[in-house]
């Protein structure tokens, strides 16, 4: 083998230790894991090898090693590690802190890993929607029929206060992949432009494979130890697109009537909202957040359940969960405390509502939600790059 | 002068007979008292032992030689200790014997094996073939008597034996006997269990057929044993040429057995030249995490390293499974020094299944810490009683000697008091 020069950055193996991966240090690298691991590619398999180079510091190979991301934290690497190293868990503190490294801005991503910062995070939205609800000379606690959208926050405010946390996400998650990219081309030894290089089939072909495969999660059912993950995960994943369907269509039903005239006929309700629970769109939005909430509390019963197993997980992984369950329990209570007409409540649990959503879609790139992204990204890359090609 | 006291030595294995004969030699009474029917612990089911790679008759036989020649040495076998108290100087044991069936007048011809209609599992081999009831290990075992296993005869309603034996030397009416004896020191010496394999879910123990212990492996190559000596993989009988040895099958593994059990990679090269001195193409091929080869074992690494057709790979196998058509035996693991995950066929694969202290199941009676993997703490023992060898912690055969023959003076010294 060449000659190689290593250098051991010491503080980011305290930092993967921080992280949450604090049995890196226990691994004697006897590569069970890697052969027992059912999603690892078969030529240069993991996760033992990214096992030494956490031990080493290796931060670039890490960051640059797509396979950080093709780890579903199956866990059944840790469940057969003769040492308790919980190859799994130190994946998971790496993927964490990759999160990190390529979010832009960088302070942001380490406040969202904070529990310290918490309060400022939440302060953010709290502020912009009592300011946005003053502008509008709402009442907190407006009296009559419960209307969110015209006695609470009006849609108009609510579109520039999202689309302006949206754009902030997606700007930061293209500054991020942009990094990311660049990395992992740069260590695979390919160019950086992928249309500049001869592929195994078209970019856009790859892509359209790895939704697929998340859209049947394919790759995370090979889990063994934690099997049960793969479907609650689909639940949560299917309750998102679900609810982003639903939030389509309503912004369809709205401006399609105000700028295009269009108006309610049969069951479809076009004009402002609130909706009948019977119109169409109603039906898939309860659906899907039902499913939401049936997917998140499995996924924390499942935590628990295989804490030992699998690690308890880092405030990293708590929040993002912390933070869907509040969008789904608030967003289910308001509907719920608006139909009962319970007025005192359905305002404030409106409002944290806002805020939970506001606080997953304007921190995105810097909290665990970034793993959509990132794993896909890997997931192409590692297809376009002949990573894997081979099918074990 | 102190009166001289006797010493016990419980546990009849290589340790044992160690630490019973040196005492005796020095000039004290010795009561030995050995679990199953025969002497010679697990030394006598291996093929060869190391340092020097003998039969295990050798270095054996000379020490039954020297308890028979001697007048001071008391043994007995099917003999379990159940109740010890006192102190040092002065212990009262509580010895409880099982019947053997079979008395002294047994000249050892088999007719009573071979009227025996019971078969069992022959424990001697670690399950490869089957024996009788009455039976004897082998022809070299010590006491040279038959034994009828008390769990499987169907007793006086069968008496086969009984009427076939021509030497008067069956009694189906032998009940328990308890002996209390009363001695100044006692020395345990119970040794080892091997790990039992089927807890390798992973690894294919007790599921397919060709993957074996370590220990069975000795079964297959000795000489006296099921296949005569013939290394034949169990699911056919075919000779095993192509064999993987699996190592850390247990040990160094939190699930399983914590610790590294000393012994195993030295006992799968040795295994690597049975098969390699056996048939003339062979191959072995050992898997490992690292290779631990205490002293000077080392330098019969380089011996086997030698060997072309012996290969070491770095990287522990995780996952065996079994060919249906061919019963060849898929093993998998990653090649670290490759950076590739491997399948590979054999005819045959052996686990180097770690050492389980037979404290960890069978507790001796009396106030005995023991670590959690169930060692003997030694520290904790009373003053008078000492464990021996691999109750201590996983140790080769020339250890446990010295430790023996350490402890015979320390037992001489507690005897005198």
């Amino acid at each position: 083998m060449a000659e190689q020069i290593i250098k051991p950055d010491v503080n980011f193996i305290n930092d993967i230790i921080a992280a949450g991966g604090e049995s890196v240090k226990k691994c004697f690298q006897c590569a069970t894991c890697s052969v027992v691991c059912n999603v690892t590619p078969e030529d240069n398999p993991f996760p033992r090898k990214e096992m030494i180079n956490a031990q080493w510091g290796l931060k670039d190979r890490l960051f640059s090693n797509p396979d950080v991301w093709l780890c579903h934290q199956c866990s059944d690497c840790t469940a057969y590690c003769p040492r308790g190293a919980k190859p799994g868990e130190v994946l998971n503190a790496v993927r964490k802190l990759s999160i990190q490294h390529y979010a832009t801005p960088g302070f942001l991503a380490k406040a969202v890993a904070s529990p310290k910062a918490l309060i400022g995070l939440l302060a953010v939205p709290v502020i912009i929607f009592i300011i946005a609800i003053m502008m509008q000379g709402h009442s907190f606690f407006p009296e009559g029929e419960i209307i969110y959208a015209e006695k609470f926050m009006k849609v108009p405010y609510i579109d520039v206060i999202f689309s302006a946390a949206a754009l902030f996400a997606v700007f930061g998650f293209i500054m991020g992949i942009s990094r990311y990219w660049k990395d992992l081309t740069r260590d695979m030894g390919v160019s950086s432009n992928p249309w500049q290089r001869k592929v195994k089939g078209p970019m856009i072909a790859i892509i359209f494979e790895t939704i697929l495969e998340f859209i049947t999660h394919k790759r995370f059912k090979k889990c063994e130890v934690t099997k049960d993950r793969a479907n609650t995960h689909l639940f949560v994943f299917f309750g998102f697109v679900g609810l982003a369907i639903t939030t389509t269509w309503a912004i369809a039903y709205l401006y399609g009537y105000e700028f295009f005239g269009i108006k309610a006929f049969s069951v479809f309700h076009f004009g402002e909202s609130p909706y009948p629970l019977y119109d169409p769109m109603k039906i898939l939005g309860n659906v899907s957040a039902l499913l939401l909430l049936a997917g998140i509390l499995q996924v924390i019963t499942n935590r628990r359940k295989n804490a030992e197993k699998a690690g308890a997980g880092s405030y990293f992984d708590w929040l993002f969960i912390g933070i869907i369950t509040s969008i789904v329990v608030t967003g289910i209570l308001s509907e719920v405390l608006r139909l009962v007409d319970v007025r005192m409540l359905a305002y404030p649990t409106y409002f944290i509502h806002l805020v939970s959503v506001f606080f997953l879609f304007a921190y995105a790139p810097f909290s665990k939600m970034a793993h959509m992204v990132y794993r896909t990204t890997a997931l192409v890359f590692a297809k376009y790059s002949g990573r894997e090609e081979k099918k074990f | 002068m102190a009166e001289n006291k006797k010493v016990l030595v419980v546990g009849g294995g290589f340790s044992g007979l160690t630490a019973a004969i040196e005492t005796a030699e020095a000039g004290f009474e010795v009561i030995i008292v050995e679990k199953t029917p025969f002497f010679g612990g697990r030394v006598t089911q291996l093929n060869k032992y190391f340092p020097k790679l003998c039969p295990p008759n050798c270095g054996l036989e000379m020490n039954y030689k020297r308890i028979k020649n001697r007048g001071d040495i008391t043994f007995y076998t099917l003999t379990e200790v159940e109740k010890i108290s006192g102190q040092e100087g002065s212990y009262d044991v509580t010895l409880r014997m099982s019947p053997r069936f079979v008395n002294d007048k047994c000249v050892g011809c088999n007719a009573c094996a071979e009227a025996c209609p019971v078969e069992m599992s022959n424990e001697f081999n670690f399950g490869l073939n089957k024996t009788k009831a009455a039976y004897i290990t082998h022809n070299q075992a010590f006491p040279f008597l038959y034994a009828i296993d008390g769990k499987n005869c169907k007793g006086e309603s069968c008496a086969k034996c009984a009427a076939a034996c021509k030497y008067d030397a069956i009694d189906l009416n032998m009940k328990p006997q308890t002996i209390n004896v009363n001695v100044g020191a006692i020395v345990l010496a119970t040794g080892w269990d091997v790990y039992d394999i089927s807890k390798l879910d992973n690894l294919g123990g007790g599921k397919v057929a060709n993957v074996i212990s370590n220990m069975q492996m000795e079964r297959l190559a000795s000489p006296n044993g099921p296949t005569g000596g013939k290394i034949l993989r169990p699911s056919d009988n075919k000779p095993a040429r192509n064999i993987a040895f699996v190592q850390c099958a247990g040990s160094r593994d939190e699930n399983h057995l914590p610790y590294c059990s000393y012994i195993c990679c030295m006992a799968s090269m040795k295994q690597a030249t049975y098969v390699r001195e056996q048939y003339k193409d062979s191959k072995a091929s050992i898997f490992y995490i690292d290779l631990r080869t205490p002293g000077r074992y080392e330098q019969f690494y380089w011996k086997v390293k030698d060997d072309p057709n012996v290969t070491f790979t770095k990287g522990k196998v995780a996952n065996i499974i079994e060919d249906p058509e061919t019963k060849d035996v898929i093993v998998e693991a990653e090649d670290i020094m490759a950076g590739k995950k491997i399948k590979m066929k054999f005819d045959m694969v052996v686990l180097a299944a770690g050492m389980v202290p037979s404290t960890k199941t069978a507790k001796i009676p009396g106030d005995i810490t023991y670590t959690p993997d169930g060692f003997v703490a030694a520290a904790s023992l009373k003053k008078g009683i000492y464990a021996v060898g691999t109750l201590k912690s996983p140790v080769d055969v020339a250890r446990s000697v010295q430790d023996a023959t350490g402890v015979a003076i320390k037992s001489i010294q507690s005897a005198r008091r």
